[in-house]
């Protein structure tokens, strides 16, 4: 009998089994990457900001974050949020039940803090970079803060961001691998289940490194395009095409209703 | 009575005391240039009037409105800016905004004006100004000059009662200078109502209506270009003028 040591066509062939828990993988990344966004968002201007209290608990809560292994957090978030709710149903005599969570749930919780204390130092740094004088220029037009973060600030930060945010997106989708020791099937889980049935580790992991290392490249991809999209260019933009004819005939019938205003 | 009336403006930044007491008048239509020694109060008078510093006491009459600048509910503070618009040293135009929309974006998100209506506001003022053939160049295409002259038609299309020029030429080469002293001019000659800080001589003594001498924070002269000029009789604005080299003091000649 033939001793096959490295079956290389199994590498190939048993992607297609894998890729079914890609959903999972997927949908660990896109929440904990919105969870990240948005809380690293509120942590970074409750720094910016310097809000009492708040900032003191968001620098303990990214100090903590930071400072610990994201496999210790899944573990912490996994046998901590029921204890949570045992708590709960202790001491307010509800009924929550403990197994009817997903364990997903646990996964995303885990990987959307952590994500966020990472995103926040990220994202702090892209607001301060916009320089204060178009703040204040912004301000003097009588525009709301509201109106100044999401018009002003938050454009201009977002395209400074996008190749750190994009590196921490990286990070997660490899992280999101850790999520099969909470007992979620994502696509390294996948693989070793296959890899447990017909005891090819070894292609087992080769196949995940292929994927992991594709969506990778894709997502490199994905992020230059955006960068592109969202520098000026060096070049001014030519005045052409529709909207320049339209708004060249528009400044004809200011400049015609001007000179009559002026002729009267 | 002015039309405008500043009265009783007081600021200070720790121990120094910036304006103390100020006050001042401004006619309708009259472009307003203060002058004074550097750290007088004058950046500061102007941005205490937009907001941008809270002073400490300071009352702002424009027409029959009449506003305590030391207000600190959102609103209140909103309304006072919309009576007057800044025009700053380092222009301040969005970076991501090309010159139409740096133009457009306060009219449409302050004032609330259709997208259509703001576009003809912002195109008038942008050929006022000599800017209405870049309408898709970002400040990063345009220089200093150019920046500026948006930024002026930016702040003209709000219609501030009272516009802030905060030395609007001061960070621009030589050579570009002029072009924004023409835009400013014709701004002037449209009737708006000016408070202009400047070290540009000449363009005061030719353009103001009026010439305001400010030093340690109080107003020390004030009058028509040539009283200011011409005829000063104040020793301190006239060492003043003498040390920019705008004053043959008779001494000098002895």
């Amino acid at each position: 009998m033939d001793v096959v040591l490295f079956d290389w066509k199994l590498v190939f062939t048993q992607i297609p089994e894998i890729l079914k828990a890609f959903p999972t993988t997927i949908e660990l990344t896109i929440i904990a990457t919105l969870i990240g966004y948005v809380l690293g968002l509120a942590l970074a201007l409750v720094k910016i900001h310097r809000v009492p209290v708040l900032r003191h608990i968001g620098a303990f809560y990214i100090s903590f974050l930071r400072g610990t292994p994201i496999l210790v957090q899944l573990y912490i978030t996994y046998y901590g949020i029921p204890l949570i709710l045992k708590y709960i149903n202790l001491t307010h005599g509800t009924n929550y039940n403990i197994n009817s969570i997903p364990a997903v749930f646990f996964a995303i919780v885990a990987l959307g803090l952590n994500q966020s204390a990472f995103d926040s130092e990220v994202i702090r740094a892209a607001i301060e970079s916009v320089d204060k004088g178009q703040l204040e220029a912004a301000r003097a037009l009588g525009m709301t803060g509201g109106q100044i973060l999401r018009r002003v600030i938050l454009p201009q930060s977002v395209v400074v961001a996008i190749p750190s945010l994009g590196n921490s997106l990286i990070q997660l989708i490899k992280g999101t691998s850790l999520a099969f020791t909470v007992a979620v099937v994502d696509l390294t889980a996948a693989g070793r289940i296959l890899a447990g049935r017909n005891f090819r580790y070894f292609e087992a992991y080769c196949s995940l490194a292929i994927i992991y290392w594709i969506l990778t490249i894709v997502l490199e991809q994905v992020f230059k395009r955006l960068e592109r999209h969202f520098r000026i260019d060096e070049q001014a933009p030519a005045f052409e095409g529709k909207e320049a004819q339209r708004l060249t005939a528009v400044l004809e019938s200011v400049r015609a209703e001007k000179a009559e205003v002026s002729a009267t | 009575m002015s039309y405008i009336e500043i009265r009783g403006l007081s600021k200070r930044f720790g121990d120094t005391q910036v304006l103390d007491n100020l006050s001042l008048d401004i006619e309708k239509g009259d472009v307003v240039a203060v002058i004074g020694p550097s750290g007088t109060g004058k950046s500061t008078l102007l941005r205490s009037l937009n907001l941008l510093e809270t002073p400490e006491s300071g009352f702002l009459k424009i027409g029959e409105k009449e506003y305590n600048l030391t207000c600190r509910s959102g609103s209140d503070r909103r309304k006072i800016r919309l009576e007057t618009e800044m025009v700053f040293q380092q222009f301040n135009l969005l970076k991501n905004r090309n010159t139409l929309e740096n133009v457009t974006e306060g009219l449409i998100t302050v004032k609330g004006l259709s997208k259509a209506e703001a576009e003809r506001r912002a195109l008038l003022e942008l050929d006022r100004v000599g800017m209405s053939d870049r309408l898709f160049h970002y400040p990063r295409h345009l220089s200093g000059g150019q920046q500026q002259r948006v930024a002026i038609a930016r702040a003209l299309a709000m219609d501030p009662e009272l516009l802030l020029l905060d030395e609007p030429t001061s960070a621009l080469d030589p050579e570009l200078v002029g072009e924004v002293l023409t835009a400013i001019k014709k701004v002037a000659a449209a009737g708006n109502t000016i408070l202009l800080v400047t070290h540009e001589m000449n363009f005061v003594r030719n353009a103001a209506t009026k010439v305001v001498f400010l030093e340690h924070g109080k107003v020390e002269a004030q009058g028509t270009p040539k009283e200011i000029f011409e005829n000063a009789d104040n020793p301190r604005l006239k060492q003043f003028l003498y040390k920019i080299n705008f004053l043959d003091l008779v001494d000098y000649y002895i």
